[in-house]
């Protein structure tokens, strides 16, 4: 890391730790009831305290598993229905209007009818996570399907490479930067829908402990959950980060 | 030399084409390109072609390679019907930066023809090998298209195309997009490729001393619609050689035709 690369980081911890000290402030002098606002030091006792009792890495496991279900869920078949339809122009031609009009649906308009299909169940939160986290990955797969190289065509059918060798060594390969970045999207939604889902459907997880406390009035658990829920955040989308890096070594010249 | 001899004889002694165009017509989008196309090309020989741009010269290449059917005619692979390209005919295209694989070594790219040739994957590294060593990239195994100077890259589709074990190579405008020092240096790397596998090609320029450099014979086409307007054949000997052949009085002789006869076509 250069001199200046390390100043930035430097200053952004500073803005963090400066960020923590105003709440610490705010929570000392009680501008909020602390029944509401925990200070940073009661939310990381809380913290602290759920994870010695293995009540917080119980409920965290919940939301990476459901996470992590419906994420690769939407992946498999995101990828999949976007190679199909990113690789056919009728195809584009007749599917795009109706993806145009699901797409921008929100989708919690989704979950009464997830739930009124499959219930309260573990069942309706993978159905629901994963068409939310569907689109980004779907959309991102059918530009890059569409956006190969038509010479590099050109030179499978003159060395007259199979339907499947076509797919999985020129266009697969081809498209993963755009399906990677989708697939980078698709995390946040993913996370999102998890504790949608929790805090709904009362399934174990961080969304469920965060609705609880709430109720109880426990802003110290409260806070200790949020907190973890942007932890996973931050470090699942790094984990993809470094993924992608890796994955995609051979454009590291081309930037 | 030995090449050489072997080459001419190669040339001469089979009268049968290996790729006929028998009154080819191709028309795209209500608009004729080329009309009417008769054209023979023996195993072995080395024809390039030639004309204004808009001629149809890319268009004729495309036929023979079977990636164009013809609206009109027949054009014939070893006296069969092109219905789609084959692994036997290798086409190397200008735009090399389009034609190889990004995120595939130079020997990965190379490894692409094998793959798709069903070579078994223990013998592929000592072919790769052999094969950039032949092009004159012997230690770039592993290095990405992205990391490559433009004459390298094109190097590296020619590689590939040598992989394909082609029995006939197409070229358009291969040094097209290249500086003069590296084209010329290409020119004599092909040339001696060629002679050494034995390969017939088809090479479309719109460099005339290239084309008169390079073939045994060179057709210049007439654009609206693309037709056969000039034929010489080149007898040049071989090897050759980039300042004697190039000083040669029959080379000028035929520069100064083929000349004359691009600049009345673009009157």
């Amino acid at each position: 890391m250069n001199r200046t690369a390390l100043i930035w980081r430097v200053a952004s911890f500073a803005v963090a730790a400066g960020f923590i000290a105003l709440w610490q402030l705010i929570a000392n002098l009680k501008l909020v009831s602390p029944v509401f606002l925990p200070g940073p030091d009661r939310a990381w006792a809380a913290l602290m305290r759920g994870f010695s009792s293995g009540d917080l890495w119980s409920k965290l496991a919940g939301t990476l598993e459901h996470m992590a279900y419906g994420w690769l869920a939407a992946s498999i078949a995101g990828i999949a229905i976007g190679a199909i339809i990113g690789s056919s122009r009728t195809m584009r031609t007749y599917v795009a209007p109706s993806l145009e009009f699901l797409r921008p649906l929100p989708v919690s308009a989704i979950i009464p009818v997830a739930i009124a299909m499959l219930g309260l169940t573990q069942a309706m939160a993978l159905f629901v996570i994963a068409f939310g986290a569907i689109w980004p990955i779907m959309l991102a797969t059918i530009h890059g399907f569409a956006a190969v190289e038509p010479r590099l065509y050109e030179v499978a059918r003159s060395l007259q490479m199979s339907r499947l060798a076509v797919i999985f060594k020129i266009a697969l390969p081809s498209a993963s930067p755009d399906i990677l970045a989708g697939m980078r999207l698709s995390l946040t939604v993913a996370l999102i829908l998890s504790v949608v889902c929790e805090i709904l459907a009362g399934l174990d997880g961080l969304g469920h402990w965060v609705l609880l406390s709430a109720r109880a009035f426990r802003s110290a658990d409260l806070f200790a959950g949020v907190i973890l829920l942007g932890v996973t955040g931050y470090v699942t989308s790094v984990a993809m980060s470094l993924a992608e890096h890796r994955l995609l070594a051979w454009q590291a010249s081309q930037r | 030399m030995a090449s050489a001899a072997k080459r001419l004889e190669a040339v001469s002694d089979t009268a049968t084409p290996q790729i006929a165009f028998d009154g080819v017509t191709l028309a795209l989008g209500g608009k004729t390109i080329i009309e009417n196309l008769s054209l023979g090309v023996r195993p072995g020989e080395f024809l390039c072609i030639v004309g204004a741009s808009g001629c149809g010269k890319t268009t004729a290449l495309r036929l023979a390679a079977g990636l164009y059917q013809p609206t009109g005619g027949r054009v014939n692979f070893d006296g069969q019907p092109m219905r789609e390209p084959r692994r036997e005919i290798a086409i190397v295209f200008q735009d090399y930066g389009k034609a190889l694989l990004p995120w595939r070594t130079a020997a990965g790219n190379v490894s692409l023809a094998l793959e798709a040739g069903g070579m078994p994957t223990a013998e592929r590294p000592a072919r790769i090998e052999e094969l950039l060593r032949t092009v004159g990239l012997p230690g770039h195994a592993g290095k990405y298209p992205s990391e490559m100077s433009g004459g390298m890259q094109q190097r590296l589709q020619i590689a590939r195309c040598l992989a394909q074990e082609p029995k006939t190579l197409l070229m358009d405008e291969p040094f097209g997009a290249l500086d003069a020092m590296t084209r010329q240096g290409l020119q004599d790397e092909v040339l001696s490729l060629v002679a050494a596998s034995g390969a017939t090609v088809i090479f479309v320029t719109h460099d005339l001393d290239e084309a008169i450099y390079l073939g045994d014979r060179v057709i210049g086409l007439l654009p609206h619609p693309g037709r056969i307007g000039i034929e010489l054949s080149v007898n040049l000997p071989r090897p050759r050689d980039q300042l004697s052949t190039r000083e040669h009085p029959e080379f000028l002789r035929l520069r100064r035709q083929l000349f004359d006869f691009i600049k009345a076509t673009e009157q």
